[in-house]
């Protein structure tokens, strides 16, 4: 993640940024307080934030603990930040990277609605949105790399079972 | 703040609804109401060339009131565009999603929120936060939203979010207590809203259906 903190304006915002509990947080070791806010369980809003931020000038990574928890922003992700830009007519790109993850099913296994894997159903509904599923720890950071380099936003998927 | 009128609003309205009779335009048009000019040409009175707007898809007349030229707005409409009017250099943004643009106007107050805490004196930034740090030259965000898009759980998230971090946000609720044709206060029962936050109302009756003219148009 300091490769993310490291970008012009880069903020963190979710639950379990600033506040320990979720096992995200630990990844954010490092990452200065000022960068972070955390946000009260509001997924949709927060996805609108991304949007917003982004077209003020920031660079926002949005955290989301569990894939599954993504279906309460798809309004704001499928309808408002993938479409903006067709919307706009190229006049409003927000750029918004999203950090999610689909949870384990072992040695602990969080049961049906914390396992999902909704790349595949995402990718179906975004036009200009990316989906990125990566599985090995060695993608890691060319994903996230892939990420900061793109004029669009990207949903980093960490799949490492 | 613009030159616009009611009766140059009118005119405005009279000019897609010919275009929209003479089958131009190829999408869904929502009309504003007559009785929507006086009190939108009052609200704007106060909406600065430096603020944003987030409206929704009854925007023509907003659009108007923030300083887009009216060509444009028509090019706009006659693009099939009518739902969500937009421009980067008048800072004009809309959705035709019920309260689709409530989370971007949150994030583009704490954008502008950051923005004057990062111009603060260091000894004030970790202390409370309060409207009167605003300087005149920061831009507001404001948002127009109907009756039952205010009554809306993701309205209360906003609501209760802007207030509670005291974002540079103003709500317009532009109330014809219907939501297209459903009575919005019958829908919920006996329930008061009544919540905090930095809202204003107006009230009008509607003078056109919820889409189009009382005329079909058959393309």
């Amino acid at each position: 993640m300091l490769l993310l903190a490291a970008q012009p304006n880069a903020i963190f915002l979710g639950q379990g940024v600033a506040s320990d509990g979720v096992a995200m947080y630990d990844d954010l070791n490092g990452v200065q307080a000022s960068q972070r806010i955390e946000l009260p369980v509001v997924e949709e809003l927060q996805m609108g934030m991304g949007i917003g931020l982004s077209l003020m000038g920031f660079l926002p990574i949005l955290v989301y603990p569990r894939m599954d928890f993504m279906l309460r922003a798809a309004d704001a992700l499928v309808n408002h930040l993938d479409k903006l830009a067709e919307m706009s007519r190229g006049q409003f790109v927000p750029k918004v990277i999203i950090r999610t993850r689909v949870g384990p099913k072992s040695p602990l296994d969080a049961g049906p609605q914390h396992t999902q894997n909704h790349c595949e159903a995402f990718q179906m509904m975004l036009t200009s949105v990316l989906v990125d599923e990566i599985r090995r720890p060695e993608e890691i950071m060319p994903a996230y790399g892939a990420a900061i380099r793109r004029t669009g936003s990207t949903i980093v998927v960490e799949n490492i079972q | 703040m613009t030159n616009h009128t009611v009766e140059s609003l009118l005119a405005f309205s009279e000019r897609v609804k010919a275009a929209y009779l003479d089958k131009k335009i190829r999408s869904p048009v929502h009309f504003c109401s007559d009785t929507q000019a006086e009190p939108l040409i009052d609200i704007f009175k106060e909406v600065r060339p430096h603020d944003y707007v987030c409206s929704n898809w009854r925007s023509m007349w907003h659009a108007l009131l923030k300083g887009i030229p009216e060509e444009e707005v028509f090019r706009q409409i006659l693009e099939g565009r009518s739902m969500y009017l937009m421009s980067k250099e008048h800072r004009f943004l809309a959705s035709s999603i019920v309260g689709g643009m409530l989370p971007t106007a949150c994030g583009l107050a704490m954008g502008i929120k950051q923005w004057r805490i990062d111009r603060l004196p260091a000894e004030d930034r970790g202390k409370s936060f309060e409207y009167d740090k605003y300087e005149e030259t920061d831009p507001r965000v404001w948002v127009f939203v109907g009756d039952m898009t205010r009554t809306t759980g993701l309205f209360h998230e906003f609501n209760k979010y802007s207030f509670g971090h005291r974002l540079p946000i103003r709500i317009v609720i532009e109330s014809n207590c219907l939501s297209t044709n459903a009575k919005t206060r019958e829908t919920w029962g006996d329930y008061p809203f009544n919540e905090p936050g930095m809202k204003q109302f107006y009230q009008y009756e509607r003078t056109t259906p919820h889409v189009g003219l009382s005329q079909r148009v058959n393309f």
